[in-house]
C-alpha cells in the first residue's frame, strides 16, 4: 500500500470557522461605522461650500451630482442605514433579549435586509421617482 | 494608556484590575446616548438633503438659515462627531497600542473636531449671517 502524498497538517486558524451571518454583520457594523466617519466629511464640505459662496457650492453640486458622486452618496445612504439598524440591534441586545442561536441570526438577517430595503425605499421615493 | 505587561502573577491575583473601569463605562453610555440621538440626526439629515440636494445658495440659506432647522442641525453634527470619535477609539484599541495608538487617537480627535467645527460652523454662519 502506497502512502498518498498530502500536506502536513497545520495549526487551525480563522479558515476553519464556518462563516456566520452574525459575524458578517459585526464586521459590517464596524466597516459602515468607518465609512460614515469618512462620509461626514462630505456633509461638512457641502455645508462649508454653501456657507462660503455660490461658486464653491456649484462646484460641490457638480461633483456630488456626477454619476460617481451619486454612486458614493448611494453607498453612504446604505452605510448610514445599516449602521443605524446595527445600532438598534445593539440596543435590543443591551436588554439581554434575542441572544439565542435562532433569534440572533434572525436579527442579523433583519439588519442587512432592512438596510438594503430602507436604502432602496429612500432613493426610489426621493431620487428616482420624486 | 500605558502598556502594562500581563504576567501569570497578574492573572493569578484576584485583585488585578484590567483597563479603566469608569472611563470604559462612560464610553459605553456615551456611545449609546449619542447613537440614539443620531437617529434624530439621520431624520433631519434626510429632510435637509432631500430638500436641498443640488440647490443654489439662496435655497440653502432659506432652509438652513432658519434657526429652527439650522441650530438643531449644528448641535446634532457635534453629537455625531462625539459618536465618531468614540467609535474610532474602539477600532484603534483593537488593532494598535502604545505610541501608535496615541498618535492615531490624536489624529482621530483632530478629524472629528474639524468635521464638527466646519459642519456646525458653516450651518451657524448660514443661520446668523446668511
Amino acid at each position: 500500500m502506497s502512502m498518498t502524498a498530502r500536506a502536513r497538517p497545520i495549526s487551525p486558524h480563522l479558515q476553519i470557522y464556518r462563516w456566520t451571518i452574525t459575524m458578517t454583520m459585526s464586521i459590517f457594523h464596524r466597516a459602515t461605522g468607518i465609512a460614515n466617519y469618512a462620509g461626514m466629511a462630505l456633509l461638512a464640505i457641502w455645508l462649508v461650500a454653501a456657507a462660503s459662496g455660490q461658486g464653491a457650492l456649484t462646484a460641490v453640486n457638480f461633483i456630488y451630482g456626477s454619476w460617481f458622486g451619486q454612486l458614493v452618496l448611494f453607498g453612504f445612504t446604505w452605510s448610514l442605514c445599516h449602521h443605524m439598524l446595527g445600532g438598534l440591534r445593539h440596543f435590543v441586545w443591551d436588554t439581554t433579549v434575542m441572544m439565542g442561536p435562532g433569534r440572533r441570526e434572525a436579527l442579523a438577517w433583519a439588519t442587512i435586509i432592512g438596510s438594503v430595503l430602507l436604502t432602496l425605499l429612500i432613493w426610489t421615493v426621493f431620487v428616482w421617482v420624486g | 494608556m500605558r502598556e502594562t505587561v500581563i504576567t501569570q502573577d497578574v492573572i493569578a491575583n484576584p485583585r488585578s484590575r484590567y483597563g479603566n473601569a469608569p472611563a470604559s463605562t462612560r464610553h459605553f453610555i456615551t456611545q449609546r446616548v449619542t447613537g440614539a440621538i443620531n437617529i434624530v440626526f439621520l431624520g433631519l439629515l434626510l429632510y435637509v438633503v432631500v430638500t436641498l440636494a443640488g440647490q443654489d445658495r439662496v435655497d440653502m440659506v432659506a432652509v438652513l438659515g432658519n434657526g429652527v432647522v439650522g441650530i438643531p442641525l449644528a448641535i446634532l453634527i457635534c453629537v455625531a462627531a462625539v459618536h465618531m470619535r468614540n467609535g474610532m477609539r474602539d477600532t484603534l484599541e483593537d488593532y494598535v497600542a502604545g505610541r501608535m495608538y496615541r498618535l492615531l487617537m490624536l489624529l482621530n480627535t483632530l478629524f472629528c473636531l474639524v468635521v464638527a467645527l466646519a459642519g456646525a460652523g458653516a450651518v451657524l454662519k448660514l443661520v446668523f449671517w446668511g
